[in-house]
């Protein structure tokens, strides 16, 4: 239909509305379709989280075998002191190999459903499992790093209130390599929030 | 005059706006019960103070939070997240009032991540620690305190439990807030 150009302003002539919904009416065609700069921004952010998986899958594998490989035998014994120190020895230390083997297993699999999130950029159901997923993997691999060091701590100081003493004093070699592991463990539980920020920003929609 | 017309609302949104409200209410909730749990582990671990009526030349015969740093840390992150909690009260009835904000709910999840971490570390240390007074180690030799210090110890394990809720709570709250922002 024309529009009065008497008054100056301009019309713009839309088609009848093809909207297949009976109640809505569009106005404005141009909000319906999606922006292909959204599009790629939200693969840029999905390939950023499929590298900081694999950062994250190092840090944990590298805790685990760090920690579940220490074996150390001094070479002289006494009677109050054990001449061997493994990680079995203490079970916080136990617990630790197996949350990081547990997180490193995740990693691996969710692996494939960051790839699904790269190419397929609007996969929302998948983003939010595995928000949900790393956000118990945070709690979980920051309490398996934590009570590790809680004990790499006394192991180091000792604890003259209790009478705990030192063992670090003895077993210079295995309080490094559990010192590493533990700051490995630590390393990727920092990358697990990045991983779920990352996740939350890209489940926004526009 | 043609196709122009008056655009009117979807009438799709309407119920989703509900529920996106329900869960904003859900979250202030869960916000408040957090408060609770962590502010009375750290007042049940800041309040420990057993004296024994004896004393041996070994074993000291006190024992008070402070005689362990791992305990400082656990009663410090505790206060930190309570402290935190309270102040994101006021961002959980803004998310109420406007369940439309996006921006502020991602700094929420942010924020929310990073004190999930914290609350974890103070909680998991000090399970650590009270795991090591209950059985102690012999490999170690490291004595159990535990056999002195009942009283001192029923404390320190019943302050985990509230931690522990503390960090279940925090769980749901972000997935609620992460539920809230990929339905809009």
């Amino acid at each position: 239909m024309d529009s009065t150009k008497a008054s100056g302003e301009t019309a713009i002539n839309m088609p009848e509305s093809k909207s297949t919904k009976a109640k809505t009416v569009v106005y404005a065609t141009t909000k319906a379709t999606p922006l292909p700069q959204g599009g790629g921004w939200k693969r840029g952010v999905a390939i950023f989280d499929f590298i900081l998986r694999i950062c994250a899958l190092v840090a944990a594998l590298a805790a685990t075998t760090t920690m579940g490989t220490t074996d150390q035998t001094l070479p002289f014994f006494t009677q109050f002191f054990q001449f061997q120190a493994s990680y079995d020895d203490l079970p916080t230390f136990t617990f630790f190999v197996v949350a990081n083997a547990i997180a490193s297993g995740y990693l691996v699999l969710s692996l494939p459903f960051s790839i699904v999130g790269i190419v397929r950029p609007q996969a929302a159901g998948i983003k939010l499992l595995l928000l949900i997923l790393d956000t118990v993997l945070v709690a979980f691999t920051t309490a398996a790093a934590a009570s590790a060091a809680a004990i790499v701590y006394l192991a180091h100081n000792g604890n003259s209130n209790t009478n705990w003493l030192a063992i670090c004093q003895q077993f210079n070699d295995f309080c490094q390599r559990v010192s590493g592991a533990v700051v490995a463990s630590f390393i990727a539980a920092v990358i697990f929030i990045f991983l779920v920020v990352l996740s939350a920003v890209a489940l926004r929609r526009h | 005059m043609g196709g122009l017309e008056i655009g009117s609302k979807i009438s799709g949104s309407a119920p989703k706006t509900g529920v996106n409200r329900g869960v904003a209410v859900l979250d202030f909730i869960l916000r408040i019960v957090a408060i609770i749990a962590t502010l009375a582990s750290a007042i049940a671990m800041g309040t420990t103070n057993e004296s024994l009526p004896f004393f041996t030349q070994f074993i000291r015969f006190r024992a008070k939070y402070n005689d362990l740093p791992t305990f400082t840390f656990f009663v410090v992150a505790n206060s930190i997240v309570s402290a935190y909690l309270v102040l994101s009260l006021a961002l959980s009835i803004f998310h109420i009032l406007k369940s439309g904000a996006q921006k502020s709910r991602v700094v929420l999840i942010f924020f929310d991540t990073a004190m999930l971490a914290l609350l974890s570390a103070g909680a998991s240390a000090a399970a650590a620690i009270v795991y090591l007074a209950h059985k102690g180690n012999t490999r170690t030799n490291w004595f159990a305190i535990c056999q002195q210090f009942n009283s001192f110890c029923e404390r320190i394990s019943g302050s985990l439990i509230g931690s522990f809720g503390g960090m279940i709570v925090f769980i749901l709250l972000i997935l609620t807030s992460a539920l809230t922002l990929s339905r809009r």
